[in-house]
């Protein structure tokens, strides 16, 4: 248990460092989550050696049992690994000091006086770096005992905090929504560090606290709902409420949230419309597909294309060789047929690849859509490098769509689709077919499910939705480049789905909003975008590979354990009755 | 007429290894047939053969006249020949009800289109699958009742798992089930039930069986024939008191000093 606390502290020490010399400690210094004192950069100071001595006590099976240590040995494991966090923190900044702030900062650029303010808390480094020492053993100790803190405690308080931290993150949208539904703010946040006052931070966290402790006692003394709870009908209706509330909600937010955040929930949009796809593809089909932007590439093209956007040239502007001017709802639909095909076209050389193998191809498309872009080849249809623009404005009605808040309802609209056509594939016949092949192919194929077929299906739904988002997007810029599509672009897709959760609609919804929505919000993040795409995925893959809002049937398969207890209870309690009735039968006759 | 299922000369290798050596056999419609033999004699593999699960080397599988060699599996499921497997195989994290839903797969034709639009054709079908099956999971009485249904195939216990994927193969609507040691791993009293369900398959359900078993109780409780089978070939085949005292099947099972 002490290597683990150790371990678990260098680990701590490494993430310190590492956020320290990416500059990301001073650059998210600027932005203030609570009053004057918490800011992002702070959090993320104090976050490591909480989180390292957390993970260190964590139960572990040694020999086939569960090893959990006691709460002095918690505190002690604790601070061990909050210490050792602290010290290599320390010990980072006394290497500077010795080797020199100047010649280091040449080599890493973040390294500033400004960070070694910050680290050492404007203390001068012996005395900074005794604090850090002793910051992350106090840190430490807490995070080791904060595990053995009763559930019923902790969960609420984690919510709390949670709470507080999402609220003061979203401090460019809410303020702005209570000003706009003319609810007194100024308690709440600040007008002059933008972030949450101390009274609001401290109101925020009470009333989000109880009423996790409310909803975790109810949940506590009723038992956990079961995995699908009423009739089915009463279950879809109250759905359907859910969904209109929902959908009512983002259709208000331009109103309430203002051009900055249609802007970018735009982006997220677009992304959502890819991440729906993909999810098709390998949430419910279960083929890793990691080369979707292939698909975004072909979208945006096809619409470009089919309403007549224009080619760059030395010349000026001239009409590609291929072109057509269809209207943009027509033109949609063909985007969706061509998604399908070409979606299905790929999928028949790949039938017979699985897991990795089909994984790497799909990585291919991904790449061949883009150099074909590119080729001097197909200059004439697609502008080469330059791309096309000019790209139509999607008008219906006299109404176009490229500004912020119009593409958002465009958008919108399309997303809504996409989820619902999503939602009823998934509970459906075909569905339940790619859920048979995702889960084990042979057996599907042998219990009658043409595999072959639903693999084509799969990536030719996947991809007409693919293609949607694709032509939204080249709608919103109104140029269309090879360097929008972007193999990164297939990871970014990737990572929304899987932080969200693999084959859950709400989730993916969720990990769009989260992995795109906050980085365009948060200026500052935007320069860490993928560095936070990574840690968080990473992150998830430890503490909830399900996902943020797991699939039903994923939260099967990852969060068996405490389920599985559940079920054999009553398993076992049920075949003890029928076992008891059994004998009372035989003993009358 | 021509018998149900009617395999000849069929042989598959593997490498060197012959599992499967010109085996001839028929089954009649209306039959329990048990194959036995001991490991590696090729019974599974004649399974995996007959539903299109592994192409033959050679010789002709014919069901109900039409040869099936070269069909892919799930249409072969379509014509009518279901199966369990030897290990048991489910989709462990749908729930039981649905894993048998899937079994219906081939029983219906509702599309993309039809999900999406609702169209009251396909939520008519879903009902029907629904129901059947239910009546599949039902044919085990209590065992797959109720709220097991909604669990998660996962949970189940071992007997229940087999019973479950018999069930998913029940649901298929089929001819003919190929049972692939439907006893394995059972107790005493689990086999015994499900020896009368192996008989209840016929008499209630109107189906064909082939049972491959190795608890000799069940073989001599079901069959109306046995087929004895080693090295990929037929040793005997006849009542299971004929093929019981075949000096053949004795040889193959205990060694050839044990037939003096």
């Amino acid at each position: 248990m002490v290597r683990a606390g150790a371990k678990a502290g260098l680990l701590g020490g490494a993430v310190l460092l590492y956020a320290a010399a990416v500059g990301m400690l001073v650059r998210l210094d600027e932005l203030h989550l609570v009053g004057t004192q918490v800011t992002l950069g702070r959090v993320l100071l104090v976050l490591p050696p909480f989180v390292a001595a957390f993970l260190a006590v964590r139960p572990r099976v040694v020999g086939g049992r569960v090893e959990q240590p006691g709460p002095p040995a918690a505190l002690a494991i604790g601070a061990l690994a909050g210490g050792v966090t602290g010290a290599v923190g320390a010990g980072g900044l006394a290497l500077v000091d010795a080797i020199g702030l100047d010649r280091v900062r040449s080599v890493f650029v973040a390294v500033s006086p400004a960070l070694v303010e910050t680290m050492t808390f404007g203390r001068g480094l012996g005395l900074g770096a005794a604090i850090l020492v002793l910051g992350g053993l106090g840190l430490g100790a807490v995070g080791g005992i904060w595990r053995r803190v009763r559930h019923g405690l902790r969960r609420p308080v984690e919510v709390g905090l949670l709470t507080v931290f999402v609220l003061g993150m979203l401090q460019r949208v809410v303020p702005f929504m209570l000003d706009e539904l003319r609810i007194e703010r100024d308690w709440l946040y600040s007008r002059v560090t933008r972030g949450l006052t101390w009274v609001g931070a401290v109101v925020v966290l009470v009333v989000a606290t109880a009423a996790a402790a409310y909803v975790l006692d109810r949940r506590e003394r009723h038992g956990r709902a079961p995995l699908e709870e009423g009739r089915p009908e009463v279950r879809g209706v109250r759905r359907l409420v859910l969904a209109g509330i929902v959908v009512a909600f983002f259709a208000a937010l331009p109103q309430l949230a203002g051009s900055i955040v249609s802007e970018i929930m735009g982006t997220v949009g677009v992304f959502l419309l890819l991440a729906l796809g993909l999810n098709i593809v390998t949430g419910y089909a279960g083929m890793l597909h990691l080369g979707f932007s292939a698909f975004f590439l072909l979208g945006a093209y096809s619409i470009a294309l089919l309403t007549g956007a224009n080619l760059v040239t030395a010349f000026g502007l001239v009409a590609p060789r291929f072109s057509a001017h269809l209207d943009f709802y027509v033109a949609l639909v063909l985007v969706v047929l061509i998604g399908a095909a070409v979606g299905a076209l790929l999928a028949a050389p790949v039938l017979r690849l699985r897991g990795d193998y089909l994984a790497i191809v799909t990585l291919a498309f991904a790449q061949i859509a883009v150099i074909l872009a590119t080729s001097s080849w197909l200059q004439p249809i697609t502008g080469g490098p330059q791309g096309l623009r000019d790209v139509t404005k999607a008008p219906l009605l006299g109404i176009g769509f490229r500004s912020a808040e119009n593409f958002y309802y465009l958008v919108l609209v399309a997303c809504v689709l996409a989820v619902y056509v999503s939602w009823r594939l998934a509970w459906s016949r075909t569905g339940r077919a790619w859920n048979a092949m995702r889960e084990d192919e042979q057996v599907a194929e042998a219990m009658g499910v043409p595999t072959g077929r639903y693999k084509m299906l799969g990536f030719a739904i996947g991809g007409a939705i693919g293609a949607i988002g694709g032509a939204m997007f080249a709608v919103k810029v109104g140029t269309v480049q090879p360097g929008s599509f972007e193999i990164i672009q297939s990871i970014t897709i990737l990572a929304v789905v899987i932080l969200g959760g693999l084959g859950s609609v709400p989730g993916v919804v969720l990990g769009a909003l989260v992995l795109l929505g906050l980085p365009g919000l948060l200026t500052q993040l935007e320069e860490y975008r993928f560095l936070i795409y990574g840690a968080s995925l990473v992150a998830i893959m430890i503490l909830r590979p399900q996902g943020l809002i797991p699939n039903v049937r994923r939260m099967r398969e990852l969060q068996e354990e405490e389920r599985t207890q559940d079920a054999w209870q009553q398993i076992f309690a049920a075949r003890q009755e029928e076992e008891a009735a059994e004998g009372a039968t035989e003993a009358a006759s | 007429m021509s018998p149900l299922l009617e395999v000849a000369g069929l042989s598959k290798r593997f490498g060197g290894l012959a599992a499967l050596d010109g085996l001839d056999l028929h089954v009649e419609e209306g039959e329990i047939v048990s194959v036995i033999g001991p490991n590696g004699a090729g019974k599974s593999t004649l399974f995996n053969v007959v539903t299109g699960l592994y192409p033959p080397d050679d010789g002709d599988i014919r069901f109900a006249g039409r040869s099936i060699v070269g069909l892919p599996p799930h249409q072969i499921t379509k014509l009518g020949v279901a199966r369990t497997f030897q290990t048991v195989h489910l989709f462990p994290n749908m729930t039981v009800l649905e894993n048998a839903m899937v079994g219906q797969h081939c029983r219906t034709r509702s599309g993309v289109f039809g999900a999406i639009l609702q169209l009251p054709s396909t939520r008519r079908e879903e009902r029907m699958v629904r129901e059947k099956a239910r009546a599949a999971l039902g044919f085990f009485g209590p065992r797959l009742a109720g709220y097991r249904q909604e669990q998660p195939a996962f949970v189940l216990s071992y007997a229940n798992r087999r019973r479950l994927e018999i069930a998913r193969a029940l649901a298929t609507e089929p001819r003919l089930i190929l049972l692939d040691e439907p006893t394995a791993g059972m107790n005493p009293r689990e086999t015994l039930e499900m020896r009368d369900h192996i008989v209840r398959m016929r008499d209630e359900l109107g189906l064909t069986v082939v049972v491959i078993e190795h608890d000799m109780r069940v073989v001599k409780g079901v069959s109306d024939r046995v087929i004895a089978c080693d090295y990929g070939r037929k040793i005997a085949e006849g009542t299971y008191e004929e093929v019981a005292h075949d000096p053949h099947v004795i040889e193959a099972y205990l060694g050839k000093r044990a037939v003096g």
